[in-house]
């Protein structure tokens, strides 16, 4: 019989005495009953006999159907390593000489190529959007904290987006 | 995939200037399988179904919120009502449930766990009495828990018995928490037509269809929409103005729907809903007042208030009906008087009466939210207040709700502060007569003719 839940009423119950108590795999052992085994010395193993862990959550038969047909914006075709990770790139600051430089530097470092770029000085202050593309495999996560080092509170701001947030709010 | 420098700027201006945020992630959690006879086991299970699940959630939120730069402010819980679950322990004092849950919340690092639930639109079940008398100590003596009871709908009438119940419990609420300013009752909210995939608290919890484990996501954008509107200027007739919204409302139920999609995957459970509700903080800008104010109305609360937010709220919906096949919960525009900086101002300049904010909820999406009264306003006007937003909902075939706030030993006038996304409330007067003769009656109002659709 399948078992939900291992309470530690049911360890009382079914250790009753006893050094060992099995249960599913999939059995969630509260934390009261894990702490009742501890301070018994009792063992909970699943049916193979291996100790029980924690088993990864059932989320349910729908989570199961939703993860095969989870209704996806067109993404870019192709196996998911092989694509690239598009990024956009926006710097805001006063200006001076050499942030161009600076991004573009910290670009290259990142592997990641430049698809765009426009820049526009408003009374001294600059306005420069990048697109980069990153070669398949790369972290967005560490590009983003890469480029976000830049500048400084009063010298200019580096924001990096992933493109997926432009193509969900502006295209159909 | 290429664009334009506009459509770039537009995204990050409405993030960094325009507090575009997803408000949050609610991961919604059944517990039908917690019932135990043994009240202890019971609440045994709740807590390792609910840390199980939900362990991971403050965490996929914050990864997302990094990896897209989109900000995440909560990240939430809601689970089956509790009284279906309690019922088998036949327990009488349902507390420990609700420390069960507010123990499992706070190992999950979320601040708010809605659940402490009840359905009775149409009658009590002994557990649904049980839990009503519970809900003072429930709250009181937890940090993070919610409480939400469903006392209407269009098909089943108005359960005035629990109307009258629920309006004695929302005092006793108040007066539990006096210490804290009366603010357990500020999570502690009543429905008509309760929607049973809201992410929002306090009325958060997934109801009797819904899955094993569903991750709802609720957007918000005030100042998105106040921002565009004020672009659009003064001399925009009002289809110029509904557009405007509706368009802006489409771009931030994207981003709902984007985070939605990414927050099942990366915790591999379904998606269910995005929530499109122009939420309010007390933040500058962060104000619906504000967009009505844009819209055309000399203050909040002025003639020509109700149409402004009827068109708002009907815009945001259109908006977000095109944006997500998934649009769901409450979408709309919400209407909090003391988490709105410009509903504050407008209740303190005298423009927004308690009678003025009651015709305002039969078209906006939810009700009376946030509303402070005196601690001393007798039980039955406060159930009159009541049964009165539950006949919106029943009659409109909405969804309608209240959470009033009687401040203990405070006078019509008298403000209190709780700081944070409770904001300020004013306490606002309910006027001097009240409805003793028709507390009294008790029983239930009928289902309206528009319930009968079969």
């Amino acid at each position: 019989m399948a078992r939900r839940f291992l309470t530690s009423e049911d360890l009382r119950r079914l250790a009753a005495g006893g050094k060992e108590v099995i249960v599913d795999e999939e059995t969630i052992v509260t934390a009261a009953a894990q702490e009742l085994a501890r301070a018994h010395g009792i063992l909970i193993v699943t049916g193979r006999g291996s100790a029980w862990k924690e088993p990864t959550p059932d989320r349910g038969p729908d989570a199961e159907r939703a993860q095969r047909t989870l209704p996806h914006l067109p993404e870019p075709q192709g196996d998911p390593d092989e694509v690239v990770t598009g990024v956009v790139v926006t710097a805001v600051g006063r200006n001076r000489p050499g942030i161009l430089a600076e991004i573009t530097t910290a670009i290259a470092a990142t592997q990641g190529s430049v698809h765009d770029i426009s820049q526009k000085m408003v009374e001294g202050y600059f306005h420069m959007v990048v697109t980069v593309e990153l070669p398949p495999g790369t972290m967005f996560g560490a590009v983003k904290r890469h480029m976000e080092c830049l500048g400084g509170p009063e010298d200019y701001v580096v924001r990096v987006m992933h493109e997926r947030v432009f193509r969900f709010m502006h295209r159909i | 995939m290429s664009f334009s420098d506009q459509e770039i700027l537009e995204t990050v201006r409405m993030i960094e200037l325009e507090t575009l945020d997803i408000r949050t992630i609610t991961l919604g959690i059944s517990l039908w399988d917690c019932a135990d006879s043994d009240i202890d086991a019971s609440c045994e299970k709740i807590y390792a179904k609910i840390v199980h699940h939900g362990k991971d959630v403050v965490a996929v939120g914050n990864s997302i919120s990094s990896d897209y730069g989109i900000p995440i402010v909560n990240k939430r819980i809601a689970t089956t009502p509790i009284s279906f679950v309690a019922a088998a322990s036949g327990a009488k004092d349902l507390t420990p449930f609700a420390k069960a849950m507010d123990a499992a919340a706070e190992r999950c690092g979320v601040d708010f766990i809605g659940g402490f639930t009840s359905y009775v639109h149409k009658g009590y079940t002994n557990t649904d009495r049980a839990l009503f008398d519970s809900i003072p100590s429930a709250l009181a003596s937890t940090k993070r828990v919610c409480s939400s009871v469903s006392l209407a709908s269009t098909r089943a009438g108005i359960n005035m018995d629990a109307v009258n119940h629920f309006a004695q419990v929302v005092l006793d609420t108040a007066h539990a928490t006096a210490d804290q300013g009366g603010l357990g009752a500020a999570k502690l909210v009543c429905f008509c037509n309760a929607v049973e995939d809201n992410p929002f608290v306090a009325g958060a919890h997934i109801g009797v269809g819904e899955a094993e484990t569903v991750v709802n996501v609720g957007v918000s954008g005030p100042g998105v929409v106040r921002s565009a509107l004020a672009r659009l200027g003064p001399e925009a007739d009002l289809l110029a103005v509904a557009e405007t919204v509706k368009r802006t409302a489409f771009k931030i139920t994207r981003m709902g729907e984007l985070v939605g999609r990414e927050a099942a995957r990366r915790l591999g459970t379904s998606f269910g809903i995005v929530d499109v509700s122009l939420a309010p903080t007390p933040a500058i800008g962060d104000s619906v007042a504000d967009i009505l104010e844009l819209i055309g109305v000399d203050r909040t609360g002025a003639p020509g208030t109700t149409a402004a937010l009827a068109l708002l709220t009907d815009a945001v919906k259109k908006g977000g009906a095109m944006a997500s096949s998934s649009v769901g919960g409450l979408s709309g525009a919400f209407i909090p008087v003391s988490e709105d900086a410009g509903m504050i101002r407008a209740v303190q300049t005298g423009a927004l009466s308690l009678a003025k904010l009651e015709a305002m909820t039969s078209v906006c999406s939810v009700g009376l939210d946030m509303v402070a009264v005196p601690g001393d306003t007798p039980v039955d006007v406060i159930a009159g207040i009541i049964a009165d937003e539950m006949a919106i909902g029943m009659i409109n075939n909405k969804t309608t709700a209240v959470r009033l706030l009687p401040i203990p030993g405070r006078k019509v006038g008298e403000t209190v502060d709780w700081g944070g996304l409770l904001g300020t409330a004013i306490v606002q007067d309910p006027g001097r007569f009240g409805a003793r003769i028709l507390h009294g009656r008790g029983g239930r109002v009928p289902a309206p003719l528009q319930g009968y659709k079969n």
